[in-house]
């Protein structure tokens, strides 16, 4: 029963990604139209049929603007979490090799100090010093976001190093690089994609969020950040402007924490023999 | 047990000294010379370069600016330990009293909020756990995975359209009254419950397939006894979610605080960013991280204080 | 043994049939199982893992779980109207406790980690209404001491985790013993103490049980036990009786063939001749092993011993004797503070690195816990090719071949040596455990508690296995265990270790006679069972 119901999360979040990835990589051919152009006539205009999502201040079209920015916040997104998982994981797993170490205790101490700096915190803190830009956000992502990443390895690598099965690859020999990555990593490798999915989400919550306060990308560049903190001046008047990105950017993150939920259940490898 | 106390006390202190270490890095590392920003704003006699330079020279006699890094630091430091945070180059008044004027409002938002939070994820994450499997559990599943994936400013701007401007429920203004607070609590402890349920379901339904709960069950205890015989489990990483959650409130509020314009220490920060207030946001962020390490180290002492496990050790076992 | 036929009914199950769903189809666990327990016996439901035992235990108490089905079955108590099983049922808070309580395997577990002994006290008497809150303290004392607490007040304050697993099982027999149940469930109330423990709590159960005519279900699989303090038993298997009667009518004289297979696999009694006698020439020699992990107590303290080419030596030892650590030691994950261990002429007390790996060819360890010893994303064929390849033995298809040969010395054949760990059985996995740990053709052979985990007609196939596969390659053994019976089936020589020391040698064939103090502690039980 868990294992269809997992089938069926990771089912629905793959599809629901692959439709929103395949609708914004694919804008320029779906709607052909200039996301920059300007129309002064048809300034914030209501949904229609003419602007399925309506028009901005600028008389932009919504729909087209929000397919085009897309593809800027969701690589941008995408690249910043991948180089904190890598980075993570690596600092992680020698963490956890040489549990105990200098070099585990400098990193623990490290993470320690960066976990006293909020996220929320860091990046404004980065956005007054070095200005406002969807790069500065990124890079304050890359600097704060591996943290969890390496914890979690750490912490996985080193419940493994201790584990029977490792214990009995070191009885029969086994090199110390063989058993990095056929015993500890692929302990790890699981858990840390399932991370990674719900942190993805996150990230593009916690960018939308900084974007909203104007710390993200500027305009008149279409991103998902920039279009909500255009749309920030006059959602009292006019609260279509935000919905374009905020739909997206609410049925991307509901596919990634869908996808996170199915890949979670179905991870233990003993799960599938289990009874019951 | 005052072991780890103490322990947890002395990595506290290591991780403020250098987290300030880092603010005070960042700020002299950022582009432009501080002195001249502030100039920029009080003088406008920037044609005249004699004046303008004697006039930098002596705010920077004045901001500290002239001597090593280390003098710089420790002066720095010194004005700290006097609760001297410098003046803001903006609004020129002590950044120390503002941030005393907006904190309690912040820590009343954030704990509100984390009171709405822990009401809801603790009722519906119970019940689900204890109705786990049936539809209401799965409603609740699908509507946590739903909210959790929603922009905390969506649901503060649908709110406070629906709420305000259609229906005037609620009255938008920059005061922090109690009458303003329940709406951006409410949205904050919407925003936080998703996890609480997931967190209390997760650990309550691992705990509910102990052998100690059959064993009590076997005793003839009731189904409503036993399910509290479990929660006492279920506290700990409950205490350790309500401080990550209290951090993150208080952190995150900026945005919330911003839709609802309330005056806390979020928007402070924010114009502080806009103004290039350097002092500003060096007392914000100072502020932030000291409340985040005292909050953990709360959690710390209440989890040495709840766990019979932490507070007595092996050695003092009964023996026979 | 007193017939007790003729006395009056406690308890009673009819036609009681249970299944759980199992790769996508209903399994029965157990079928039309009826039986009758009577005032003031102890009745043992004998039988191995998968039996179906402690599912009769839950339904008993009505804590099957939910994915459970009761397709029929009745339950008659005493003095209560009788229940039909197959519907839920909400009278069960008034029968649990009072009329059926439960003994549970590990009592640690039984135990909430957050309360302290005295609320776990409180709230069982008032969840009955027994008694005041006054009354409280003077009852949990009363039933403490009769349980053999000299100091109650002390152990009412304390919280599970600082009782030993022995302890916390007698306070959950007064527990429950201070409802006064009419039945008492005790589902293998000592298969996770070790043998000290154990005995205590058996001798407290029985003169209990005497004293206060208790009638007591003991569920379990250890056949000594059931005859030692059992008037009548029933033998369950795959979740039906296959034979019921008086202790000593079943056991002695076993009329179905399955019980005569149990009773077979329980003797162990292999023929010591079978045992090709050792060389003379010595192959591991540890001479003064010394480990602490505090300074405080010696894990090892002054280990002494040779295993000779062919030779095996059983090691004896509780939990804790630092038996386990001796076998960490010799394979290199732990390293002793002093003391040397030869293999060969070679000192291999404290090698590292390559020279450690080489060692892997010569030395190997098959692990308890199979299942957790084999990486779980490899079939077993893969698993035996690993030091086989780690070794560069042969190319692939002689690697392959191989691996095939020594699976199907260890009995995996067919399919099977494509499955991976998660899909065989626990007897499978420590043949795949084995199959690899001899792949090398290594020249000694530590078992550490190699068959405990296991059934015991399961242990009687490995370690006839371990036999047959000695004879055939002419390894030594190190064997570890805390079950005399496994060791005296098994060992040309039987080292009893205490404290992190042998204390006294002895030869298989004569295990009886020993003089140690400790030694004559941990026979007593397994020689002589008392009778009822």
């Amino acid at each position: 029963m868990n294992s269809r119901r997992a089938s069926c999360a990771l089912g629905f979040g793959v599809a629901l990604l692959a439709l929103l990835a395949g609708s914004v990589f694919t804008a320029s051919w779906l709607s052909p139209d200039d996301p920059l152009a300007m129309n002064v006539g048809a300034r914030l205009q209501q949904p229609g049929m003419e602007h399925w999502l309506g028009t901005d201040r600028f008389g932009r079209d919504i729909l087209t603007r929000t397919l085009h920015g897309g593809q800027t916040t969701l690589i941008s997104c995408g690249l910043a979490l991948l180089s904190a998982v890598l980075i993570g994981m690596l600092l992680g797993a020698l963490a956890g090799m040489f549990h105990g170490s200098v070099f585990d205790i400098v990193l623990m101490r490290i993470i320690d100090v960066l976990l006293a700096f909020p996220f929320m915190v860091f990046a404004m803190v980065i956005a007054a010093l070095f200005g406002t830009s969807l790069f500065h956000l990124l890079f304050a992502v890359v600097v704060v976001w591996w943290v969890s990443f390496a914890r979690l390895t750490r912490s996985l690598v080193f419940q493994a190093k201790n584990s029977t099965a490792v214990d009995a690859a070191r009885v029969l020999g086994t090199s110390n690089t063989v058993i990095l990555f056929r015993e500890l990593l692929p302990q790890a490798l699981g858990p840390v994609l399932v991370l990674a999915t719900f942190e993805l989400g996150n990230l593009i919550l916690a960018i939308a969020a900084l974007s909203f306060l104007g710390l993200g990308s500027q305009p008149p560049s279409p991103e998902w950040g920039s279009m909500l903190a255009d749309g920030r001046a006059h959602f009292m008047t006019a609260p279509h402007v935000l919905l374009g990105p905020a739909l997206w950017i609410i049925l991307t993150v509901l596919a990634f924490n869908c996808i996170g939920e199915g890949l979670r259940d179905r991870m233990d490898p003993y799960e599938k023999a289990r009874i019951g | 047990m005052g072991r780890r106390l103490l322990v947890a006390v002395l990595q506290m202190l290591m991780t403020v000294f250098v987290a300030s270490l880092v603010l005070f890095a960042l700020i002299r590392l950022a582009p432009g010379d501080p002195a001249k920003l502030l100039i920029g704003r009080t003088m406008d006699i920037a044609w005249d370069a004699a004046a303008y330079e004697s006039t930098l020279n002596e705010l920077r006699q004045e901001m500290g600016l002239n001597g090593s890094l280390f003098s710089q630091y420790a002066s720095w430091i010194g004005s700290l330990l006097q609760l001297d945070l410098g003046t803001s180059f903006y609004t020129d008044r002590s950044v120390a009293a503002e941030i005393g004027e907006r904190l309690p409002s912040t820590f009343l938002l954030a704990g509100t909020a984390l009171i709405i939070q822990m009401a809801i994820g603790l009722f519906i994450g119970i019940l689900s756990a204890v109705h786990s499997g049936t539809w209401f559990d799965t409603v609740v599943r699908l509507l946590c995975v739903g909210l959790a994936s929603v922009p905390g400013f969506v649901i503060g701007l649908v709110l406070l359209l629906a709420l305000a401007v259609q229906m005037g429920f609620y009255e938008i203004s920059s005061q922090a009254t109690l009458s303003r607070l329940w709406l951006p609590a409410l949205t904050m402890g919407l925003l936080g419950a998703p996890q609480v349920i997931r967190v209390v379901r997760a650990n309550l339904l691992g705990e509910l397939g102990q052998v100690y709960i059959q064993s009590a069950l076997s005793r003839g205890l009731s189904s409503t006894r036993v399910v509290w015989h479990a929660m006492r489990n279920v506290l700990l990483p409950t205490i350790t979610l309500t401080g990550l959650s209290f951090t993150s409130y208080i952190s995150g509020a900026v945005v919330i605080e911003s839709i609802f314009a309330w005056p806390g220490l979020g928007e402070y920060a924010l114009n502080g960013i806009l103004h290039k207030d350097y002092p500003a946001l060096q007392g914000y962020a100072l502020v932030m991280v000291l409340s985040v390490v005292v909050i953990h180290l709360m959690v710390e002492a209440l989890y040495v204080w709840l766990d019979p496990r932490m507070t007595r050790r092996k050695k003092e076992a009964v023996h026979e | 043994m007193k017939i007790v036929d003729g006395q009056k009914e406690k308890l009673r199950i009819e036609q009681l049939e249970v299944s759980y769903p199992q790769e996508g189809a209903m399994q029965t666990a157990l079928k039309s199982v009826t039986f009758t327990l009577y005032e003031g016996e102890i009745l043992s439901l004998l039988g191995e893992s998968g039996s179906g035992k402690s599912t009769v235990a839950k339904t008993l108490i009505g804590l099957l779980p939910s994915s459970a089905t009761v397709r029929s079955g009745t339950l008659i108590l005493s003095g209560h109207s009788s229940i039909d099983l197959s519907r839920p049922s909400t009278s069960w808070s008034e029968i649990r406790g009072r009329g059926v309580a439960m003994l549970f395997q590990d009592a640690r577990l039984a135990l909430n980690p957050m309360m302290k002994i005295r609320e776990h006290f409180r709230e069982t008497l008032h969840a009955h209404r027994l008694a005041s809150k006054e009354q409280i303290a003077s009852i949990s004392e009363h039933w403490l001491t009769r349980l053999g607490f000299t100091d109650p007040s002390t152990i009412l304050n304390a919280y599970p985790h600082e009782l030993s697993g022995g302890m916390c099982q007698r306070v959950c027999l007064a527990l429950t013993l201070c409802l006064r149940p009419q039945v008492l469930i005790a589902d293998e109330p000592t298969s996770a103490l070790d043998t000290v423990n154990q005995r205590e709590v058996l001798h407290l159960l029985q003169s209990l049980q005497r004293e206060l005519g208790l009638t007591v279900l003991l569920i379990t699989h250890d056949i000594a036990l059931a005859e030692a303090l059992s008037h009548r038993v029933i033998v369950l298997n795959e979740g039906r009786i296959v034979e019921s009667g008086l202790t000593s009518q079943v056991l002695r004289e076993p009329s179905h063939d399955y019980t005569r297979q149990l009773l077979a696999s329980r003797d162990l009694t292999s023929d010591a001749k079978a045992i090709s006698p050792p060389d003379a020439s010595s192959l591991l020699t540890i001479r003064n092993l010394f480990k602490t992990y505090d300074a405080e107590q010696p894990i090892l303290s002054g280990v002494n011993v040779q295993l000779h080419v062919g030779e095996i030596i059983g090691i004896l030892g509780q939990s804790g004797c630092g038996k386990s650590t001796l076998a960490r030691c010799v394979v290199g994950l732990e390293h002793a503070q002093s003391g040397t261990i030869h293999f060969r002429r070679q000192d291999i007390t404290h090698a590292k690195g390559s020279a450690r790996r080489r060692l892997a060819r010569h030395i190997q360890l098959v692990f308890q816990d199979a299942r957790a010893s084999l990486n779980p994303r490899f079939s077993a064929l893969e698993l035996v090719q690993t030091p086989l390849h780690a070794f560069r033995v042969g190319d692939r298809k002689e690697r392959l071949e191989r691996a095939r040969y020594l699976l199907e010395e260890v009995g995996i054949t067919g399919a099977a040596q494509h499955r991976r760990p998660p899909q065989l059985s626990t007897g499978q996995c420590q043949r795949v455990a084995i199959a690899r740990a001899l792949a090398l053709q290594p020249e000694v052979l530590i078992c550490d508690e190699a068959v405990s985990a296991l059934d015991m007609s399961v242990q009687a196939q490995i370690l006839e296995l371990l036999q047959r596969l000695h004879r055939q390659f002419g390894f030594s053994i190190l064997m570890i265990s805390h079950d005399v019976r496994v060791l005296r089936a098994f060992c040309h020589r039987i080292a009893v270790m205490h404290e992190g020391r042998f204390v006294e040698f002895l030869q298989g064939n004569r295990l009886s006679s020993g003089e140690h103090a400790h030694t004559r502690l941990l026979l007593q039980g397994a020689d002589e069972p008392e009778s009822v």
